[in-house]
């Protein structure tokens, strides 16, 4: 059973294809690894299937339903969640608090989230700066922080865009085991790196795009040697 | 188990409390009707600075508005008292109630601004409903104002309304803000896209954040028809919108206690330089210029930082 | 009827003409910082003053109040500039949306120091500022207008020409549009943003300031006489676009060609409120303003 679908999903902006004729779905349980050069319109497609923006043609499917008007707002209540490329956290609120109103907004009530956001800041570690305000910590406990956030409640699907980016090995490593536990317990993720070793640990399958279009999908062994895929990485710039 | 916000806005509540106790002690002392005016003044404005601030410090939403609403429920009920002479149960809540529609209309109109687009929106919604007031001779008497019968001659009664209404705020403030509502408003101060990304549904929220700030100014408003039984649009300048705004810039924008202490400071402060000629607002408006630029928090987030430095 | 209207069409371009001297300045630095400076009324007050008491204190020639009126102007902006803009440009980024609340309420309360500072240091009372020539009536056609009115347009229309030249041509002006699209790369590229946001900050006080100049022998000075003319320029940059030199020049001379024509055939008492109707439409309809575009915002 897919999750999340995406059929046909295109988008411009003025005369550039960002993402064109995207055909893709994820299935339940499943860890997808979504590559692909710079600009090469992986953010936008996370923007579309998380509501943030509109395609201009194509759809998008939850759980078999087409979404018509999908915005973030009801793109999270629906399950699916994600993290920016550009972290966003709550920057004049304390670190914990920034759990508790993503676990809150989604329907806990308010002493469950508070319970639910103290074991989640253990578990990534961030405990030492629960208290402090979220725009005062580095930049890469914001991103392990907003990577929380995705978590409060069970989500159907998590899109990373680029969580480990720019993140200290030590966290990334937090991140990563987190992952893999979640992942081993059946959850949903599609993740968007540069990373390869990371996208090889951890996803079994792997999409890459290149100019807004699919050009490989399948065993992420079978991608990274596909000599299209390594023309569009290697050549890129070249071409 | 207290989390640190919930914390912080327990200290602001207290340190709010303490000081309105001290303002209700002022009659055991002051017998000065003249004093005791400029005491209830003070109260007018911490309504409305404790109303913008819900919008302003906690959703982030700059508003240039506040003294528009407070001009707008003082109409609403002195319309309804002047020319239909209605009993004041039912004009005092329809004034409030005035406020609050309009303030939601508002929050519709500007939903999808942000930042100065947001500030020019409210600044001309402000102009506009004082144009109309002021010029809508036939109804509004224009800039004549309207005189409506006062409810009580005892300004003490008046004294301890206006410090009722304040306390009420506090708590009820208090209530909003350390519930999980308080955290969505926040969300979306910080980041609006973060926030409804995360679940929080902004336009629900960003909306009752505006009507219930358009109540509270619009409740200030109503009060000050009855307490000063005269309803002009002076009370829509953006002169007033821009004291508001000193008031919670200087007292400590964000915080609970910060627009009260403001308030008090900012009206209290300008009634003793009146007698110094004119300077009152020369010194506030380089007070607060140099509190936006070096202490963003005001003077309750000074004291705070003296507070909570650790101790050794 | 046709006179009528001619007249009205003439009138609204001339006080669109001033508009425009206005909004220029406003529509620099929104461009600059994607701020609105509250302020900017006061900068038209400031020259308003400094032309009239250049006249009526010094002595000097009226003539010679439209410079005295200019460098004051400019004087004020680039002090505004240094004193109370240099916090936006470091640390761009983490400002966030403390930015925009920090230059409203900057900008406010220098608003209202300057009215208040006038107020005290000069007086509340009304002045009338000396005409800058004795015609009292000039047939332009079938338009009637003072001298002083003529006048006034002309210089108003020169100083938007020239200015929009040296935006365009000049070295300067080329470093100011260069800062004004892309702070970071400008810096990188050798130019100096801080001497760049100086100048802007300069030039819009300067011209709002000449605007007051030109203004100050038809309408009464007072310390709170910049409102309406900021007012106008709010709206004249939102329609314009927020930041575009020739859009906010065209909107200046459709609003007062609006005002003029409303005025007249829809409502004399709430004239001064269709602006202000017309920015709110547009904000609703265009959120980035009539001629703006979106950014990237996720
Ligand atoms: N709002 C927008 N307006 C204009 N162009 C945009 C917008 N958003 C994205 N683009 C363009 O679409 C293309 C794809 O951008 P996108 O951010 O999706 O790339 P990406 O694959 O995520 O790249 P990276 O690896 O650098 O994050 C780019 O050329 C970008 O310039
Ligand atoms: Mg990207």
């Amino acid at each position: 059973m897919k999750v999340l679908e995406a059929r046909g999903v295109t988008k411009s902006f003025g005369g550039l294809k960002a993402v064109d004729g995207v055909s893709f779905g994820v299935d339940y349980g499943e860890l997808v690894g979504l590559i692909g050069p710079n600009g090469s319109g992986k953010t936008t497609l996370i923007n579309i299937l998380s509501g943030h923006l509109a395609a201009d043609a194509g759809e998008i499917l939850v759980d078999g339903k087409p979404m018509r008007g999908l915005t973030p707002l009801r793109a999270s209540r629906g399950g699916i969640q994600r993290m920016f490329q550009l972290t966003r956290v709550f920057r004049r609120m304390p670190a914990l608090d920034n759990l508790v109103t993503a676990g809150c907004a989604l329907g806990m009530a308010l002493d469950a989230a508070q319970a639910r956001a103290r074991e989640l800041i253990e578990e990534l570690q961030l405990a030492r700066v629960a208290t402090l305000d979220a725009g005062h910590l580095s930049g890469g406990q914001q991103k392990l922080l907003e990577f929380g956030c995705c978590f409060m409640a069970q989500p159907k699907i998590a899109l990373l865009d680029e969580p480990f980016a720019a993140v200290h090995p030590t966290m990334k490593e937090i991140m990563a085991g987190f992952i893999r536990r979640r992942h081993a317990a059946g959850q949903t993720f599609l993740i968007v790196s540069h990373d390869m070793p990371v996208i090889v640990e951890l996803a079994a399958r792997t999409i890459c795009m290149n100019a807004g279009e699919v050009l490989a999908d399948g065993e992420t062994r079978k991608v990274l040697v596909n000599p299209q895929v390594i023309e569009a990485y290697l050549g890129g710039e070249a071409a | 188990m207290r989390s640190a916000l919930q914390q912080r806005l327990r200290s602001e509540l207290r340190t709010s409390l303490v000081l309105l106790v001290l303002v209700a002690a002022v009659p055991i002392l002051v017998r000065n009707d003249y004093w005791l005016g400029v005491l209830i003044v003070s109260m007018y404005f911490a309504l409305l600075a404790g109303g913008w601030n819900l919008l302003a410090g906690y959703t982030g939403q700059f508003s240039l508005a506040p003294a528009t609403f407070a001009m707008l429920g003082a109409y609403g009920t002195g319309l309804l008292a002047y020319h239909w002479h209605v009993s004041p149960w039912l004009t005092i809540p329809a004034g409030i109630l005035v406020a609050m529609v309009v303030g939601m209309v508002l929050a519709g109109i500007v939903m999808r601004l942000r930042g100065p687009y947001l500030a020019l929106t409210t600044l001309s919604f402000a102009e506009i409903m004082r144009i109309v007031i002021g010029n809508s001779y036939g109804f509004t008497r224009g800039d004549l104002g309207l005189s409506i019968p006062t409810l009580m001659n005892d300004r003490l009664a008046w004294y301890y309304v206006f410090l009722a209404a304040v306390v009420a705020m506090q708590f009820g403030l208090y209530a909003l803000l350390r519930s999980r509502v308080g955290l969505y408003l926040m969300a979306i101060r910080d980041d609006e896209i973060g926030a409804a990304s995360r679940g929080v549904n902004t336009v629900f929220w960003k909306t009752a954040s505006f009507t219930l700030s358009s109540a509270l100014s619009g409740l200030a408003g109503v009060l000050y028809a009855y307490f000063s039984s005269l309803v002009s649009p002076e009370l829509g300048l953006l002169l007033q919108t821009g004291l508001v705004i000193c008031m919670v810039f200087i007292g400590g924008i964000a915080s609970l206690a910060g627009p009260v202490i403001g308030a008090f400071l900012v009206y209290l402060t300008s009634e003793s330089l009146r007698a110094v000629g004119g300077v009152q607002l020369i010194v506030f408006a380089l007070l607060v210029i140099l509190i936006a630029r070096f202490f963003r928090d005001g003077l309750w987030g000074l004291a705070r930082r003296i507070l909570e430095r650790p101790a050794r | 009827m046709l006179s009528l209207n001619i007249d009205l069409l003439a009138n609204g371009l001339i006080m669109g003409s001033f508009y425009a001297l206005m909004a220029i300045g406003l529509t620099l630095i929104f461009g600059l910082l994607q701020i609105v400076n509250f302020a900017h009324g006061e900068f038209y007050m400031v020259g308003a003053y400094a032309y009239t008491l250049a006249a009526l204190k010094l002595g000097l020639p009226a003539w010679a109040g439209l410079p005295v009126a200019f460098a004051v102007g400019a004087l004020v902006g680039w002090l505004t500039e240094r004193t109370l803009m240099r916090p936006l440009y470091a640390g761009y980024r983490s400002w966030g949306p403390m930015k925009d609340e920090y230059a409203i309420v900057v900008t406010f309360a220098l608003s209202l120091l300057l009215i208040n500072l006038v107020d005290k240091v000069i007086g509340p009372y009304a002045v009338l500022g000396p005409g800058l020539v004795d015609v009292a009536r000039i047939p332009l056609g079938p338009v009637m207008l003072t001298g002083q009115k003529l006048i006034a347009t002309i210089i108003a229309f020169s100083t938007i020409i020239a200015t929009a030249l040296f935006i365009r041509y000049s070295l300067w002006g080329r470093q100011i549009r260069a800062v004004a699209q892309n702070r970071l790369g400008a810096s990188l590229a050798g130019i100096d943003t801080t001497k760049a946001s100086s100048i802007i900050f300069a030039l819009s006080g300067a011209l709002a300031a000449l605007s007051g100049g030109l203004l100050a022998p038809i309408i009464n000075t007072t310390p709170d006489v910049g409102s309406f003319p900021a007012i106008k320029s709010y709206v004249i940059v939102v329609l314009g676009g927020m930041g575009s030199i020739p859009g906010s020049i065209a909107a200046s001379l459709i609003l007062g060609v609006l005002e003029s024509f409303g005025a007249v055939y829809i409502s004399y008492d709430y004239r001064d409120a269709f602006g202000l109707v017309i920015l709110i439409v547009v904000l609703l309809v265009r959120p980035q303003g009539l001629f703006g575009e979106k950014g990237r915002e996720v």
